[in-house]
């Protein structure tokens, strides 16, 4: 892998807090400056509660900044309107989700199809790009299966390609083996390297030695309570 | 652009059939609705039409004689007086009543004809009566009295004498409507039987040859015979139309009441956005989903739903109204406490009432799915799917 120079992905001082000013208020991300370049993949490592799913959705567009700069391939996204925002999202990033946030009474090709609807794409194309996409991760066979039918691995492999099926130059995944045995965590890091080889941009936030010591990883960025440890090579 | 909402159209399709149980379900009680209300509305109108029509060969006038602010018995002679008002044509008294019947307890309308003018009225076999003791009856006597062609109608006259009539006529009409309890018989013999004094009928009718002219000639008569009454038909059709619209009025606020539910149901079904559909729109908007197009989809959600309902009632409606005679509605709004004529109505449907409804009822349910949905698409995915 490579780390790459030019920054795709540059926070500066990001802060996030929840429930702002009220006595349940949480400092999840406390003044984070990170650089991630073009084509790096970068694990966010740290215990639960440590921010680092917080952080990964101010990298991802899927949440603003309370404070500080998240910059997406030269643009300060903080300021952007959400219609912007949104855009930014669809083109930049594809999100695989701890959960992976299917919706279960759609069929795999369904569910793979959802980012693509906004999009105007004719459907035969929707439909071509969203056949490959499974077809890739091995799931050809299910893809007129309900989400529900499938095990948590085949489903693993659904958000994957519905991640993938826009085509995004940046991969951002949250715990992607938190639900998987160790041979489907290796495939799944392996589908992930072969993203990684083609130029993409992958983020992921775990706390599994499996993710960050395997051989996709360029960096590890490890959090604690909202602030960065260190940031080194693997 | 195009392409794009048929997509997310295409989505909203897909997406109320994942629920399709539970939007059956709210479609049922929206076409319910719609259809109670139509069938109101459509009925209200037709009726209005169907009196229209036939109060147009109605006279152009009818004076009644008013003493003590009561109607009374007209002198014959008023006619000949009222004839020489300049664009007056044919002036004919008019000789008729009320008869309550004790044996099936319905009003029936007693008239007297005069057999050398042969009004125009058409039968349905028969003929109008000619001979002494002899009579023409509407559909619901003939039902309410078991009788027919050729029977013995038996009534009591003011003498309280039983009076036999020979049935010579059957009525039909372009509608029931008007001659459902009606009677006809020679003037002479209806005299006799009201035991009017000679030389007196109810009411005169008044043809005027100029209808612009009508009003006019109505206020000279009230002017050269303050004691009369002059009514004009523009005036009996208002009647008419102000007693069918208070009665489907009535009927409508009793229905309100339901609408009301109904809103409040629906209302609560809108902003009772669950979790599971509160995730699905942050994972939407996750996976690249502008505000504008989650809201896109609500609105084609609610609107397929209304569209369906609404037209779904609306053909329930139609079809309850004018071929099944508005069976659940028409006692209501028809009237004639004993005496239901049966009639089949003219489909007339009024496209600005319609579109009222639609505006009324489309527009708020439409509303009630979109304004819940906003504040969980304009809130960052990451919430609402946490949430």
């Amino acid at each position: 892998m490579n780390g790459g120079s030019s920054a795709m992905i540059l926070t500066e001082g990001v802060t996030k807090v929840y429930n702002p000013r009220r006595p349940d208020e949480v400092v999840a991300v406390a003044g984070v400056s990170l650089h991630i370049g073009g084509g790096e993949a970068v694990a966010l490592v740290g215990p639960s509660g440590s921010g680092k799913t917080s952080l990964l959705s101010l990298i991802g567009c899927m949440s603003r900044p309370t404070s500080g700069r998240v910059v997406v391939d030269g643009r300060d996204v903080a300021k952007l309107s959400e219609g912007v925002l949104t855009g930014v999202r669809r083109r930049y990033f594809g999100f695989i989700f701890q959960q992976y946030y299917l919706i279960p009474d759609l069929s795999a090709v369904e569910n793979v199809l959802l980012p693509l609807y906004p999009t105007g794409m004719r459907f035969s194309e929707m439909d071509g790009r969203a056949g490959e996409a499974l077809a890739r991760l091995g799931m050809a066979h299910a893809r007129h299966r309900k989400v529900r039918q499938l095990s948590g691995g085949e489903q693993q492999r659904v958000a994957v390609a519905r991640a993938l099926v826009n085509d995004p130059p940046i991969v951002v995944a949250d715990e992607p083996t938190a639900h998987l045995d160790r041979k489907r965590s290796e495939e799944l890091l392996d589908q992930l390297q072969e993203l990684g080889r083609s130029g993409k941009t992958v983020i992921i936030a775990t706390h599994d030695p499996l993710v960050y010591e395997h051989r996709l990883i360029d960096r590890v960025v490890s959090i604690r309570d909202g602030r960065v440890e260190n940031g080194h090579a693997s | 652009m195009m392409r794009r909402r048929l997509k997310i159209l295409e989505y909203a399709i897909s997406s109320l059939w994942r629920r399709r149980y539970k939007n059956l379900a709210i479609i049922v009680v929206f076409a319910l609705t719609i259809s109670i209300l139509g069938s109101i509305l459509l009925l209200t109108q037709s009726l209005r039409f169907e009196a229209t029509e036939i109060l147009k060969d109605a006279p152009d006038v009818v004076v009644q004689r008013l003493t003590a602010g009561r109607q009374d018995l007209v002198p014959i002679e008023l006619a000949e007086s009222i004839a020489e008002i300049p664009g007056v044509g044919k002036v004919t008294p008019r000789i008729w009543g009320y008869y309550f019947d004790v044996i099936s307890g319905a009003n029936y309308t007693l008239m007297g004809i005069d057999e050398s003018t042969r009004p125009d009225m058409e039968l349905l076999e028969g003929t109008l009566p000619t001979a002494a003791a002899t009579c023409a009856i509407g559909a619901g006597v003939g039902r309410s009295r078991g009788v027919g062609l050729g029977d013995e109608l038996i009534l009591v006259d003011s003498r309280n004498v039983g009076v036999a009539f020979e049935v010579v006529g059957l009525f039909r009409s372009e509608s029931e409507i008007l001659t459902n309890d009606l009677v006809v018989f020679r003037d002479r013999d209806l005299i006799q039987f009201f035991n009017f004094p000679p030389g007196f009928a109810t009411d005169i009718s008044v043809q005027v040859y100029n209808k612009n002219e009508v009003e006019t000639v109505a206020s000279k008569i009230k002017r050269d015979h303050p004691e009369t009454r002059p009514i004009t038909r523009s005036e009996i059709l208002r009647t008419y139309a102000a007693v069918f619209n208070w009665r489907s009025g009535m009927s409508l606020i009793v229905f309100f009441a339901a609408l009301i539910a109904f809103c409040i149901l629906a209302w609560d079904k809108a902003t009772g956005i669950s979790a599971e559909e509160k995730r699905e729109i942050g994972i939407l908007k996750a996976v690249g989903w502008e505000t504008s197009d989650v809201l896109e989809l609500k609105f084609w959600e609610g609107l397929v739903i209304s569209i369906t309902s609404f037209l779904i009632g609306l053909i329930v409606a139609f079809v309850h109204v004018f071929f099944f005679g508005a069976s659940f509605l028409a006692p209501i709004l028809r009237g004639w406490s004993v005496l239901f004529p049966h009639f089949r109505l003219l489909p007339h449907i009024d496209l600005y009432q319609l579109f009222v409804m639609g505006f009324l009822t489309v527009v708020p349910y439409i509303a009630s799915t979109v304004i819940p949905s906003w504040k969980a698409a304009i809130t960052d995915p990451e919430e609402v799917i946490r949430s």
